[in-house]
């Protein structure tokens, strides 16, 4: 069994409130490990996302501090860099479709809005962390990684970032004040824009402007889509 | 996503409470029951603590990963959101002394 640290305590990133991110690395179940405590994984699982260079896998590799290891062995560090990350445009296009879905859904009348609000977070987050570590030597995994990508980054008021960021606290974590109505209103339009700053990055990771999908057909908004729902 | 967002929806739609339900982890839902003064031993309160423990086994599964048990557990997410939906009617039901 292997433990440790990861997230925003290991980044200094800490503020009242903030979770403490804690992995435990078993071997199959084990029910001394409470889900809504810790990330549990196997050693097969962690082994699977070195081997794929999947994003968790750079952040572990980037920030993880080790806590306890059975063996005496630091599991992580013995695993060495993740495979290289070859997937930017595909994970950055699913989080653009993730923002996408959740502004047409805050569009309908009887919308969870914090809950959809929290899904623009999430997406704004990791498209911006998997934009970082596809496109730069230096992958950011800050809670805050849309602000920090240089001249990238996302250009949101503050009302309406931390609009964003309470709606993700309240859905994960339960905690803090509810959102009014008038609060949302007055930030709506500008978060439909963040759309222009996904489709602006999107076509950057891209030769030609155009993200593939799987099945080869055009990114949504991309020309010659039959979809363009993607604010622009 | 989508299976957390027709769960919400079932719950929030009716827009019957004091505040809504603003996810599906177990912290969020222990705050909508207590704000909104709910039994968190009632039928609804058990309800959606096992679609949030069901949702959040699928969460933590790689999109490779769709086996016999993804399929299945989805699945029994599709009934119990059916019997929320019920278990919802029943709590208004008895919240407006019909």
């Amino acid at each position: 069994m292997h433990i440790y640290a990861f997230g925003s305590l290991c980044r200094g990133e800490v503020s009242f409130g903030s979770d403490v991110d804690v992995l435990a690395i078993t071997e199959g179940f084990d029910s001394r490990f409470d889900p809504d405590a810790f990330s549990i994984y196997s050693y097969k699982r962690i082994c699977d996302l070195w081997k794929d260079g999947n994003p968790f896998a750079w952040h572990l590799a980037t920030e993880a501090k080790l806590i306890f290891a059975s063996n005496g062995i630091n599991f992580l560090a013995e695993l060495g860099a993740p495979s290289q990350y070859t997937r930017c445009a595909e994970d950055c296009l699913k989080f653009a479709r993730l923002y996408e879905h959740a502004i047409e859904a805050l569009k309908k009348e009887e919308c969870s809005a914090v809950f959809e609000l929290s899904n623009v977070f999430l997406a704004v987050r990791n498209f911006a962390t998997c934009f970082s570590l596809g496109t730069s030597k230096v992958a950011n995994f800050s809670r805050h990684s849309a602000r920090r990508l240089g001249v990238r980054s996302l250009n949101l008021s503050e009302n309406a970032y931390r609009l964003l960021e309470r709606s993700r606290i309240l859905s994960t974590r339960g905690a803090g004040q509810m959102l009014e109505r008038s609060e949302v209103d007055a930030c709506f339009d500008e978060i439909c824009k963040i759309g222009f700053w996904i489709n602006k990055l999107l076509r950057e990771i891209t030769a030609d402007g155009r993200v593939q999908q799987q099945n080869g057909g055009p990114a949504p908004g991309a020309e010659g889509s039959e979809r363009t729902t993607l604010i622009r | 996503m989508e299976a957390q967002r027709q769960v919400l929806k079932a719950v929030n739609g009716r827009r019957s409470f004091a505040e809504e339900l603003c996810g599906l982890s177990r912290k969020a839902i222990e705050r909508w029951l207590n704000v909104n003064r709910l039994e968190p031993t009632g039928e609804v309160a058990r309800i959606l603590l096992q679609i949030s423990s069901k949702l959040f086994f699928l969460s933590s599964k790689s999109q490779e990963q769709v086996t016999e048990e993804y399929r299945l557990l989805s699945r029994e997410v599709q009934a119990l959101k059916n019997e929320l939906e019920e278990a919802m009617v029943a709590l208004l039901k008895r919240a407006h002394g019909n």
